[in-house]
């Protein structure tokens, strides 16, 4: 070949480019996380507020109590976030905690190993209805809105069979779990912690990373590789097992099985992810966030209930909140935008 | 002996036949440019050798074994690698993350292992002397010329031994450009195969040892570089002659002035520009780019602020949003410079694209005329040779020059006679671009007036009846007749002292 006999000049670097400045862009990664820091000012405040009415707010007693309220939202919306920084939705959850609440409810015995046999059942079951979700989507090439809002309706009608009205119960000992203590922390607090743990291990994964690049970019994904219809099932499959957790977690604190109970948690999961800043046009957004969020929803509540007003107000707050997040977001979007066109 | 052999490979969609019994070999240590219009099956070749496009028929071979990848990852694992024209980055994560996708360095944790991966990160930009960028910066913060590099740097951190750039130098600057030919000839130099895609003759001639042409999805011809002029080259592309590039230029203009502009200023660059568009007139404006060619059309068109008079057929007109330029017969229409953002829906048919704006048009009582509209599409398909299998065809399945057909079609049907052409060419194949100059002229003869900018020189040189030089925000000069040149042009749109 006569390209080996020509004389091959080195690529020279060219200059800096534009975005290559040194330094640290502190104001970019200041709007960047602009939501999530209005999430925790939110809470502070509610914490303030609460604090100032109330005596002991600012105790483990109140901590293990908050978390305990807060935490069957939680392990939902933990769920939830997946999906959503996958740009997607599972509205499927809510017949999935009711579900997994039912079973709890008419299939725990006194026995453990059949109790313990069964709850395992409950989380495998909630990962393959939701990896079936996942299917559906790729394979129908179907919104992830009506695919699960198909399996939220069949869950919740497979629940109302099994169980038609709130009852049923679980073992005392079983309740007996979401009320341990370790070190003067009840178990909810732990779990939170895991879940915290979980996700700083989880997006550093190549799965938990291709799953946020599927959100940002589906095309730009596929090209580089990425099977849309693996990521899709892995992602909904981990939704549907938070919300199995979420079931399981919810009997302790019940110590009954509800039919309907899980749409409430369908919204709420979504709220709070998007009050901690989480993206719902996918591939942006944290845990840390959405458990902010969660907790800013639950402690309204209690803000209502030492406000002495209706109850009813607590929906309306939650509803405000959740408008002022949303504008935060927009904006600091739009002053990013601004800032790099 | 060669790396790859393809022989007879052939992919349809629906239809439309893609690539046809096309052939092509090329060896290791060789950069083999891919020529041919758009649409003539290159996207579609190099899609399917980096596997994100599977072929209906044909075989292809590398070192002799068959290969037939499933997805992106089966050809990355036979050393094929890709750098799309379109990007394959991932807007919310960072340069490095960008780079290793998929392939990141890991700890014993299975996370990523950050240190690890700047360090091959650096390693890799140094190899190569990539143009400085942050590994740590956020991919939607960058510049489409940076994103283009990234997109190098991921194709290259995989090692592949067959590289295939797809326009890779259209959005970079003069000097990245530069150094990314040097880089193809390095890395050829290294015994790796770089098949290379441009529509740029020069870098072509400056880097490709051999080229193979194809047209309407078949192979046309493979040449040594260094054994065929560009003549022959731009034939083979476009099946005939190059004579026909250029119409013939006809002066049509008459006296009566169309669109007169009157001290025009901006805030941003535009300080004083006069002058007058006559009826059946080509204007050309030229310049060097960013002295305010830009800013000229935005105003003209109301999509930006700016004072001074514009007058259209004889009477002052203000201009304050381009909904008001569009309407009428005395109205403007422009061919704006990004169609895919901003002119064309390009999931939508290509009789929505053309009527959308219209619709008044075939409405009677209210009610839209579907046999008004059909027609009124027929006659835009048929005299601008719109080639779509119907009208119902999806505008982002047509090849770029087709599509900018759509938009004159669009345009057109405004009804409105004063048009301004934004780089009207750009990203258009040679064959088109020729239609297109034909079409300009066809409707200057029909009495339209035609505001006319290229990015490419010998454009306004031979299409437009006079050109305007830019320079500074103003008409620096006028060139007429036989001073239109590209070597006039550039004096006056360079020299402080050539009169106007």
């Amino acid at each position: 070949m006569a390209i080996a006999e020509q004389p091959v000049e080195m690529a020279q670097r060219p200059a800096e480019m534009k975005s290559a400045k040194p330094g640290i862009d502190w104001r970019g990664r200041l709007l960047d996380r602009a939501p999530f820091l209005v999430a925790c000012l939110m809470l502070a405040l509610i914490v303030a507020i609460y604090g100032s009415l109330q005596s002991g707010v600012f105790s483990l007693d109140e901590l293990n109590l908050d978390t305990a309220a807060a935490l069957t939202l939680m392990l939902a919306a933990t769920g939830q976030t997946i999906v959503l920084v996958r740009g997607g939705i599972d509205l499927s959850i809510g017949g999935m905690i009711s579900l997994g609440t039912v079973i709890a409810a008419t299939r725990f015995t006194d026995d453990p190993s059949t109790t313990a046999l069964w709850a395992l059942a409950v989380l495998a079951l909630g990962f393959l209805i939701g990896a079936l979700n996942g299917l559906l989507i790729s394979l129908l090439k179907l919104q992830p809105f009506l695919v699960t809002l198909a399996t939220w309706s069949i869950l919740n009608g497979v629940a109302m069979i099994i169980l038609p009205t709130d009852g049923g119960s679980v073992p005392a000992w079983w309740v007996g779990f979401g009320y341990a203590q370790l070190f003067g922390l009840t178990s909810p607090v732990w779990m939170l912690l895991a879940l915290l743990l979980f996700w700083w291990w989880f997006r550093a994964t190549r799965v938990g990373i291709t799953i946020q690049a599927t959100g940002s970019n589906e095309k730009s994904a596929f090209l580089s590789g990425v099977s849309i219809a693996r990521v899709n099932l892995i992602t909904y499959g981990l939704s549907g097992l938070f919300a199995a957790g979420a079931a399981l977690f919810l009997t302790t604190q019940t110590g009954a099985g509800s039919p309907t109970i899980g749409k409430d948690y369908i919204l709420p999961s979504v709220a709070a992810a998007v009050i901690g800043g989480v993206s719902l046009f996918g591939g942006r957004g944290h845990l840390a966030g959405t458990l902010i969020g969660a907790f800013v929803l639950t402690l309204i509540g209690n803000l209502v209930f030492v406000l002495h007003v209706s109850s009813y107000w607590q929906p309306v707050a939650s509803g405000v909140i959740l408008l002022l997040s949303v504008l935060a977001s927009s904006v600091a979007e739009k002053a990013a935008r601004g800032r790099v066109q | 002996m060669d790396l790859v052999t393809v022989k007879g490979l052939s992919k349809r969609y629906g239809g439309i036949v893609a690539l046809s019994e096309a052939t092509f070999s090329a060896r290791a240590g060789e950069v083999h440019a891919l020529l041919g219009e758009n649409g003539a099956g290159k996207s579609t070749f190099i899609q399917i050798l980096s596997g994100a496009v599977r072929h209906d028929g044909g075989s292809i071979l590398v070192d002799g074994q068959d290969y037939r990848p499933a997805n992106p990852d089966a050809a990355q694992a036979r050393g094929i690698a890709a750098v799309f024209q379109e990007l394959s980055l991932i807007p919310d994560l960072s340069v490095e993350q960008n780079i290793w996708f998929r392939h990141e360095p890991r700890t014993l944790l299975r996370t990523v292992n950050r240190a690890e991966m700047r360090r091959k990160t650096l390693a890799l930009l140094d190899k190569y002397n990539f143009p400085a960028l942050r590994p740590d910066q956020e991919l939607r913060r960058l510049t489409l010329a940076e994103r283009q590099i990234v997109e190098i740097a991921k194709g290259l951190a995989k090692d592949p031994r067959i590289l295939i750039l797809d326009e890779a130098t259209s959005s970079l600057p003069a000097r990245e450009a530069e150094w990314l030919l040097k880089l193809t000839r390095q890395l050829a130099a290294e015994g790796r195969l770089v098949i290379f895609i441009s529509h740029r003759m020069a870098e072509v001639r400056a880097i490709a040892d051999r080229l193979t042409i194809f047209r309407n999805g078949s192979t046309i011809a493979v040449h040594e570089a260094n054994a065929v002029s560009d003549n022959e080259i731009v034939t083979q592309m476009i099946g005939r002659h190059l004579d026909r590039l250029y119409p013939e230029r006809i002066a049509t203009a008459t006296d009566r002035i169309a669109l007169r502009v009157k001290g025009l200023s901006s805030d941003s660059r535009l300080s004083g520009v006069d002058f007058a568009l006559r009826e059946g007139e080509v204007l050309g404006v030229g310049g060097l780019q960013g002295h305010g060619q830009r800013e000229l059309f935005q105003a003209l068109f109301g999509a930006s602020k700016a004072s001074g008079t514009i007058e259209l057929w004889g009477k002052p007109v203000s201009i304050a949003n381009p909904r008001q330029a569009l309407t009428g017969e005395d109205g403007i229409a422009l061919v704006p410079e990004d169609r895919r953002g901003q002119g064309l829906l390009l999931t939508k048919s290509v009789r929505e694209n053309l009527t959308l704006s219209v619709i008044k048009r075939f409405t009677e009582n209210g009610l839209l005329s579907r046999q008004k509209e059909a027609a009124l599409v027929k006659e835009m398909v048929d005299f601008l040779r719109i080639k779509a299998g119907t009208p119902e065809q999806l505008a982002g399945t047509l090849s770029g020059g087709n599509q900018q057909k759509v938009i004159f079609g669009k345009m057109l049907l405004t009804q409105a006679r004063v048009l301004l052409l934004y780089d009207p060419t750009r990203g258009v194949d040679v064959g088109t671009k020729g239609e297109i100059f034909q079409l300009m002229r066809d409707l200057a003869a029909r009495g339209y007036a035609i505001l006319f900018h290229s990015s490419d020189m010998p454009e306004l040189v031979h299409v437009a009846d006079r050109v305007l030089v830019m320079r500074n925000g103003h008409v620096a000069a006028t060139l007429e007749g036989d001073r239109i040149s590209e070597a006039g042009i550039l004096r006056a749109a360079m020299l402080e002292n050539e009169a106007a």
